[in-house]
């Protein structure tokens, strides 16, 4: 009996020393998050008429990093630690959740939204999804500007970069949570720092070729951040529409793939191994799947639907990328579509991005390896029952090998994905949407996409925003993560606080 | 201590313990290993890369980028992989920093020709016997 006390006791020490340097960690996202928070008064330099609205980005921005950087401050271990999967899981989930929902506040303080509403949009940003309930034309420029910092930094996971490349914490448990899982380099501080660099550097391209392409600065640095984090917030009611213009839909299509191009295959490209950038599924898959959805989008419905032909060529490429990049940006809008293009669009968002970049969706690894493990299953009834196979494919410069436990792994992700996208399907239905209005929509929720077809608006039931706020969150740090987090804090809580 | 880049060919029990340990203070760290089940004995610190190869072959050397490593360490349970892969590293590669495990110390004279710095684990424990013994 005394023995099973002492045994319980040494447990919960041992826990409390791990969550105090939990919380120690978390409190240095917190007080990168403040300072994104902070981040729209930078423009007050330009705009010095809006000092008046300044307080509500300074009170809550100062408080928590405040807050966070005295939790680094004293509880921190000095001494670098390495953090398995589920404690980054809980420091992953404890991060985003305060972010989000302290980044709720200049919406409500601001903008006048109610907290269900600042909370959505909050968490559009975050997420990097760009469904939003703000009309942006009466929004002031520190909104809009706060809206596309707040997907800047959701996109990059910039708060867990950061973290790794202040703080030095040792082991991949904090990455792959946050599902990043390739690393550049063999070290993850140099990964984190050439992960920031390779998005700010991006950023600033961006920024200048938008300008150049002829759009204003401010509408240069929003529509810049929103595309690269493959976000989707514009800044005019008829996003990039507005402009109707070949060269910024150029220049955003390509800022769009690269934000959907997975880090480590960025970073081929800059170095110019082209060889590596060829053979990754991901750029086969896309490779394959852009130009025939925007042939199907071209001929089905742009041909008939536009007056002349190179609209209908801009419009079939641009939505194409700007689905299946999971951003979210449109040129026109989809209410008189077919259903050939809408099921297309599903399709794409479903899809979505690469991994270990800033989109969303069930990821192009998945789909490209499932294909490739149908294939292989298929070889092996033909051939004789011993031969030997290697269904193999190639993450930037290492080639691996499919096996049943990575299949079983995306198979099992990919029905957790058709679950929840379908009971999400099913409550936004129950709230009176067509079938087709609440796949399209929730997929674009789920995916973290943006594409509306006017489900989403300020006026929408409080439940049906509450349905795709989750579905955001759920979708942009990939399930597992959630659970595991939430699943521990509540296994972990009781017995930090026993005696 | 500044960030070096050290390749560490064998992830056994002493490669692995080595590995996770260099990666955990900093260090850019590729382990090399044939066989894919070897990398679970890395403990949850290693976040450096890891490759699936015959390390005696010069394909998986040139794919672990020696020619840039600062330090290689063999620690393979074969003397005779340890001496043929630090001998290629050092003429072929040039690494300025290379270290051998070698069990036998009969063998330890040839690395001495060679030019290669070995720690043996027979004599260290033989060393670690005479001392303890009442002189």
């Amino acid at each position: 009996m005394l023995l099973e006390r002492e045994k319980t006791n040494r447990y919960s020490r041992f826990l409390r020393q791990r969550y105090q340097a939990i919380l120690g960690y978390t409190g240095l996202i917190w007080a990168i998050a403040g300072v994104v928070i902070l981040s729209p008064l930078l423009a007050l330099i330009f705009y010095p008429e809006e000092i008046g609205l300044a307080w509500g980005f300074a009170l809550p921005g100062v408080v928590l990093t405040i807050v966070g950087g005295l939790l680094w401050r004293f509880l921190a271990p000095k001494k670098t630690i390495s953090l398995s999967l589920p404690e980054g899981s809980v420091i992953v989930v404890l991060a985003w959740l305060i972010a989000i929902a302290v980044g709720t506040i200049p919406f409500m303080l601001i903008q006048g939204l109610n907290f269900t509403q600042g909370m959505f949009e909050s968490t559009s940003g975050w997420t990097t999804t760009g469904l939003s309930v703000v009309d942006v034309t009466q929004a002031s420029r520190l909104i809009l500007l706060y809206r596309s910092n707040l997907e800047l930094a959701g996109g990059g996971g910039f708060a867990i970069v950061a973290l790794s490349a202040i703080s030095g914490i040792s082991g991949a448990g904090l990455t792959s949570a946050e599902g990043r899982t390739e690393q550049l380099a063999p070290n993850v501080r140099r990964s984190a720092k050439l992960v920031l660099s390779i998005y700010s550097g991006y950023a600033v391209v961006g920024i200048v070729a938008l300008w150049i392409a002829g759009m204003g600065w401010f509408d240069a640095v929003n529509h810049s951040f929103a595309a690269l984090s493959t976000g989707g917030f514009s800044t005019r009611t008829d996003s990039i529409g507005y402009w109707d213009s070949p060269s910024v839909e150029a220049v955003t299509i390509v800022l769009m793939i690269l934000g959907t191009l997975n880090f480590l295959t960025s970073y081929f490209l800059l170095q110019g191994k082209f060889k590596s950038v060829i053979r990754n599924g991901e750029v086969k898959l896309m490779a394959l799947v852009i130009p025939l959805c925007a042939l199907i989008i071209f001929f089905g419905i742009a041909v008939n639907l536009y007056d002349t032909l190179g609209k209908g060529i801009r419009v079939a490429i641009f939505e194409t990328i700007t689905a299946l990049s999971t951003t979210g940006f449109s040129t026109v809008g989809y209410g008189d579509w077919s259903s050939l293009g809408w099921t297309i669009l599903i399709v794409l968002m479903l899809i979505g991005g690469g991994t270990g970049a800033t989109a969303g969706g069930i990821k192009q690894f998945r789909i490209y390896a499932l294909y490739r493990a149908l294939v292989w299953e298929i070889k092996r009834m033909l051939q004789p029952k011993n031969t030997v196979t290697e269904p193999d494919y190639w993450q930037g410069e290492r080639r691996s090998f499919l096996d049943d436990s990575k299949i079983r792994t995306i198979a099992l992700f990919i029905f957790l994905y058709f679950l929840v996208f379908f009971i999400g399907v099913i409550i936004t239905a129950a709230y009176g949407n067509s079938l087709p209005d609440s796949l399209f929509e929730y997929a674009s929720s789920l995916g973290t996409v943006g594409l509306s077809i006017g489900v989403t608006s300020a006026d929408a039931p409080i439940g049906l925003l509450w349905t795709q706020i989750v579905g955001m969150f759920l979708g942009r740090l990939e399930f597992f993560t959630v659970f595991i987090g939430i699943f521990c804090l509540f296994k972990d809580l009781p017995s930090i606080f026993s005696k | 201590m500044s960030s070096q880049y050290i390749v560490v060919v064998g992830c056994g029990r002493l490669g692995s313990i080595l590995a996770s340990r260099l990666s955990s203070q900093g260090n850019s760290v590729v382990v090399i290993d044939p066989h894919e089940n070897s990398f679970n004995n890395l403990s949850s610190d290693f976040s450096g890369f890891q490759i699936t190869g015959d390390a005696s072959e010069i394909e998986i050397l040139r794919s672990a980028k020696v020619e840039q490593a600062d330090c290689l360490l063999a620690v393979t349970d074969k003397d005779n992989i340890n001496l043929m892969v630090t001998q290629i590293a050092k003429q072929i590669f040039q690494t300025s920093i290379v270290l051998a495990r070698v069990f036998d110390p009969a063998r330890e004279q040839i690395y001495r020709d060679f030019g290669i710095a070995t720690i043996s684990p027979t004599k260290l424990s033989a060393d670690a016997f005479m001392a303890n013994l009442p002189s």
